[in-house]
């Protein structure tokens, strides 16, 4: 099918493209990859009277580090650009694991990091590595900048916490205080495929002891899940078959999956319980061999 | 993948791997398929189908759609000037449905317009008023009397029983089970795409179509147009694959009718979505089988009870359960034997012809059958098999007796004679695991499984029909033209036909002419027959040309033509030295025969099951391989391991390549593909959702070619395109079975299957 009619802006700057926002009172997108939102205007799922493409500003694409291990990742930071980092491999393993399996590498080559949590898909893969990583949204709008916390961001199904007048510009994952673990496993039934069930693990750790820890379920509930009484579960006490079989039983607790074509729901839930279990103890072999 | 060695002799004959001549062209993508044709002055044709499984239609409105600019026809029920109905075996299924819809997908209407978004607007506009009723879609409960028929014709399609020896005997062991198959779709790749064009005055219609029968469309097709067979010319457009779902009539009508209804060419082309509503699927079939045997495991008896789910028309049911339910014993010896097999109306999606047609669902259940027999008598897989393996000149549970060559124990043998292939290793690459592309299998996790698969398939037409292939050669200059209706589905006729023309007539030279209605009917491309019916009308076309030949050669040099023979590309002598090339002896003259190749007449089945209801058959052995990740249910087919008889090699490449696609189908069968249905309403009409395995679920294959040649078959070899996919499905559930221990009685098996 082809999209409805709609005008298309492409604004040089943030200023120039909040102010199209502003003007276009609710009807305006923004355009960052086009990975989603052109597939929903194709399919007629959204029907925008206008599209602010963000791509022509400079400056938004940027993946750095500060000195303290706090990670930036600007709005046109694409998935490929996550995939490829070796700061990522090297510092934030839960990360590094997602960005190779979102999608296909036409995909990956177009999509943003920022762009898929605004997206606020239930199956989308970074909200939930987000959520686990305890990461930040930073929003821009006529009134200035504010910071949304990840796990709050996302509103429900493909709904997110801005106002139609605001950009996100950022995303950001807070320094660790710990030695940062943890991974992303997600099960699709071919390549390019959203997942059935994914599980984003993120901890920290200190002589032995964990001392944070956030579980994001995808695609097994309305919204992203956060697996928090899992994940808590987990913090203050060293990582033993004991505790890794309880997160798992509890973060298979909170998922509510539904039925359909991927899957029964139980099978979902089965996944989630193996894939704590199987990122967690991949967690304390690589912990066993840094020690 | 397997690799065939590349031959050395350099004329494309029988036993060689000539190349397809369409595969190039395919490769480079300048291969012409139906969905290609273009036309001056055409217009788009598209069709609006029922969202409902069942309901009643209170009134159709096409008045705002007919106002559209750029729409020039809308039709419905009552624009059909002939026949209402159409189908294979009974002409139950309206071209336009008119009081009831009685599937998701139906067609109720169609239109005409000058681009495919006029198409997709028109159709939103027409307004149909449907009382919705509740769909039947359990086949046992719509077979019972005091279910609503959703039919006139009703419910029961048709039930057939088979009783044969003692029906009462019994064995030391018995062994039973309950079996469900899933509903498979054929999934070519080339969608269902037509071109019509009407002749000027409207009493006549050509339509450019991809089907697998030529002949058999014209005659649906020209009934409900209520023309003379003869003013509907059909002309074989390229087919992109076929499996069975062309045999039934799709678009065939509904573009003829807008062709003649606008009086221009009609352009029709089904998107993916719409293709899984606009042709038949393989029957679901829920099978109860129980074996009586020996303590030694000899079958005494089989006992088996067969629903197969027709969907909401006939279309080739009642021969899909004759299928099933004759090939109820497998490739073993049975004395006794007690079936009963309906197949039944349902408002699911229509069923029909798919490869393997009816004995893929019994193959499930006799195999899994035999590993259950196995293990109650202490036997291995393999062993059982042997013991019980057929041979030519048994008896068959319909009393008919096995007069093809049955290398059933040699199929066995030599399968089991294959080297199994290596431990997956402790550094093998991710894409290597079950799940290859998730990367989420655990090595730790993963455990191996060995199953095996042995299977029966009748090939042809059966019960009394006879489906003769006609040909026709022509030689001039050195050049053999050879003119047959037979469709090129992708099997490879197209190669095939010239390597007999080549061998027969010693020509290099060989050209096609337009396959169409222009010559008698050449039958389908199906139950693995065009190689031994078309096969065998090209050769018997080619051998009539050659004594033409010899006759003219035999009288221009005074020759007694019984002396002549072709060696290589000459006619020679076989007593003096005499020697003329073809070339030479066939200048500035034309040789032309026709020729129709019949097989052996059969017969209808007795109410007992009873009767010679089959031509001849082919058999297989699978070994499978795989590997499982027990926690996800993620299951990897490491390797296929294969004997097939095959009466004898016309083409290695050809036959391999059947073999090859036939197990990545009988793959998909076993761990994925299936169309899921709910409450009638399919739920995964695309890509996306309904999975076909790719080139990373393709498992290695060794294959070896049995090769006994068949002498019923005109060229010694059996049909080889159905076999290979119908016991692998079984081999891989078997493996599945080994690796996990779980029952497993359905397929496709699901993760969830394994792993809960
Ligand atoms: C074939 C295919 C397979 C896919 N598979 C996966 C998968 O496996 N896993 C997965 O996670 N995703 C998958 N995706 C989605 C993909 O990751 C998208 O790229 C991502 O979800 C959106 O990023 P984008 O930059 O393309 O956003 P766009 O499509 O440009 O925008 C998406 C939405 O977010 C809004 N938006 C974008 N950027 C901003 C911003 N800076 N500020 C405010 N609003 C913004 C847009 O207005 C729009 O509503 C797939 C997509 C395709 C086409």
């Amino acid at each position: 099918m082809y999209p409805t009619r709609f005008n298309y802006e492409s604004p040089k700057s943030i200023a120039e493209a909040i102010a199209l926002l502003h003007q276009g009172g609710g009807e305006a997108k923004i355009l960052a990859g086009g990975q989603s939102l052109v597939p929903m205007m194709r399919l007629r799922f959204a029907a925008p009277e206008m599209i602010v493409d963000i791509n022509n500003i400079p400056g938004l694409d940027y993946l750095t580090v500060d000195a303290d291990g706090t990670i930036h990742i600007g709005a046109l930071c694409r998935h490929s650009d996550l995939e490829k980092s070796s700061l990522l491999m090297a510092h934030q393993p839960t990360m590094a694991a997602a960005a190779p399996v979102i999608a296909d590498p036409i995909v990956r080559n177009r999509g943003t990091l920022v762009g898929s949590l605004c997206h606020a898909d239930p199956q989308g893969d970074w909200s939930s590595v987000m959520m686990a990583l305890g990461g930040i949204v930073v929003a821009q709008g006529p009134n200035g900048r504010r910071s949304i916390p990840a796990a709050d961001f996302v509103k429900g199904p493909f709904q997110n916490m801005l106002a139609f007048d605001e950009i996100a510009i950022e995303a950001i994952v807070p320094a660790p205080k710990g030695i940062p673990n943890g991974g992303y496993l997600k099960l699709e039934r071919r390549v390019g495929d959203f997942a059935t069930a994914g599980v984003a693990v993120a901890v920290e750790s200190s002589q032995g002891l964990i001392i944070r820890a956030g579980i994001g379920l995808t695609g097994v509930g309305g919204s992203t899940i956060n697996a928090t009484a899992a994940a808590q579960s987990l913090v203050g006490a060293p990582l033993t078959a004991g505790s890794i079989a309880h997160a798992a039983d509890l973060a298979a607790q909170a998922a509510q999956p539904r039925s359909d074509h991927r899957g029964s729901a139980s099978y979902k839930r089965q996944i989630v319980k193996t894939f704590v279990v199987r990122i967690l103890s991949g967690v304390v072999e690589s912990m066993e061999r840094a020690a | 993948m397997s690799t065939v060695k590349q031959d050395t002799r350099l004329r494309d004959i029988l036993g060689t791997s000539a190349l397809r001549p369409d595969g190039v062209a395919k490769v480079m993508g300048s291969f012409s398929f139906s969905s290609d044709m273009w036309a001056e002055n055409m217009l788009w044709g598209a069709t609006l189908r029922s969202p409902h499984p069942y309901a009643r239609i209170i009134s159709i409105d096409t008045t705002a759609a007919l106002l559209i600019s750029g729409v020039s026809a809308v039709i419905t029920a009552q624009d059909v000037p002939g026949k209402a109905t159409y189908g294979l075996i009974s002409a139950d299924q309206p071209v336009f449905a008119s009081e009831f819809v009685r599937y998701m997908g139906e067609p109720v209407a169609a239109i005409a317009a000058d681009h495919p978004e006029t198409c997709r607007r028109a159709l939103a506009a027409i307004i149909v008023n449907y009382e919705v009723l509740a769909p039947v879609v359990d086949p046992e409960l719509a077979m019972l009397a005091t279910t609503e028929q959703i039919h006139p014709d009703g419910n029961l399609i048709r039930h057939q029983k088979i009783i044969c020896g003692d029906p009462q005997i019994s064995g030391d062991i018995t062994v039973e089970g309950h079996y469900t198959i899933g509903m498979q779709d054929q999934a070519f790749l080339g969608l269902e795409a037509a071109m019509a064009f009407p002749d000027s005055g409207g009493k006549g219609v050509e339509l450019h179509i991809a089907t697998q029968w030529l002949h058999e469309d014209r005659g649906q097709i020209a009934a409900c147009l209520k023309l003379p067979e003869d003013n509907v010319r059909l002309v074989l457009g390229g087919v992109g694959g076929a499996f069975g779902a062309r045999e039934d009539i799709s678009l065939q009508v509904h573009c003829c009718l807008l062709a003649l209804h606008t009086g221009r060419p009609i352009k029709m082309q089904y998107s993916r979505e719409e293709s899984f509503f606009g042709h038949v699927h393989r029957h679901p079939a829920k099978i109860w089988m129980k074996h009586h045997a020996t303590k030694e495991g000899k079958i005494v008896k089989v006992e088996s009870r067969m629903v197969f789910d027709g969907g909401a028309y006939t279309s080739t049911s009642p021969a899909v359960l004759i299928n099933g339910i004759t090939h109820t014993q497998g490739p073993y010896q049975c004395d006794n034997a007690v079936v009963d097999g309906y197949a039944v109306r349902t408002n699911n999606p229509p069923c029909g012809a798919m490869r393997g047609f009816g004995v893929v669902q019994a193959c499930f259940a006799h195999e899994s059958q035999m590993d259950k027999l196995a293990q109650a008598c202490g036997l291995s897989p393999v062993e059982v098999r042997l013991i019980n393996a057929m041979h030519t000149g048994d008896k068959l549970i319909t009393g008919q007796a096995m007069e093809s060559v049955a290398p059933v124990e040699r199929c066995i043998r030599e399968t089991d004679a294959i080297p199994m292939p290596e431990p997956l290793a402790a550094n093998a690459n991710v894409l290597e695991f079950p799940g290859g592309s998730g990367r989420t299998a655990d090595r730790q996790n993963i455990v191996r499984g060995i199953g095996w698969g042995v299977s029966m398939k009748n090939l042809m037409y059966s019960e009394g029909f006879d489906d003769y292939a006609t040909a026709r050669c022509t030689l001039s200059n050195g050049i053999a033209s050879l003119k047959f209706a037979t469709s090129e589905v992708g099997q490879g006729f197209v190669t095939l036909a010239p390597q007999i023309a080549r061998s027969v007539l010693g020509v290099d030279d060989v050209v096609f002419e337009t396959s169409d209605t222009q010559i008698g009917s050449a039958g389908s491309t199906s139950a693995s027959r065009q190689t031994w019916m078309s096969g065998g009308a090209v050769d018997g076309a080619c051998r009539l040309v050659r004594e033409r030949l010899f006759e003219h050669v035999g009288e221009l040099h005074n020759i007694d033509p019984i002396r002549l023979m072709i060696e290589h590309t000459d006619v020679i002598d076989t007593i003096g030295t005499f020697r003329i090339s073809v070339t030479e002896a066939t200048q500035g003259i034309t040789l032309s025969e026709t020729f129709e190749h019949h097989h052996r007449k059969t017969e209808d089945l007795d109410a007992n099951g009873q009767g010679n209801c089959h031509v001849a058959f082919a058999f297989v052995a699978h070994r499978a391989v795989v590997d499982v990740d027990i926690e996800l249910g993620l299951v990897k087919v490491v390797q296929i391991a294969t004997a097939q008889d095959v009466g004898r090699v016309l083409n290695p490449l050809s036959a391999i390549g059947q073999i090859e696609g036939g197990i990545a189908q009988g793959l998909g069968l076993a761990v994925m593909e299936e169309i899921i249905m709910d409450n009638g309403r399919v739920k995964n009409p695309s890509f996306t959702d309904y999975l076909l395995p790719t080139a990373l679920d393709a498992p290695s294959v060794v294959a070896i070619m049995i090769e006994e040649p068949e002498p019923q078959a005109p060229l010694g070899a059996k049909g080889i395109g159905e076999p290979p996919c119908i016991s692998v499905t079984p081999a891989i559930v078997a493996a599945i079975r080994a690796a996990t221990g779980k029952a497993l009685s359905r397929v496709p098996v699901r993760p969830q299957d394994i792993c809960l």
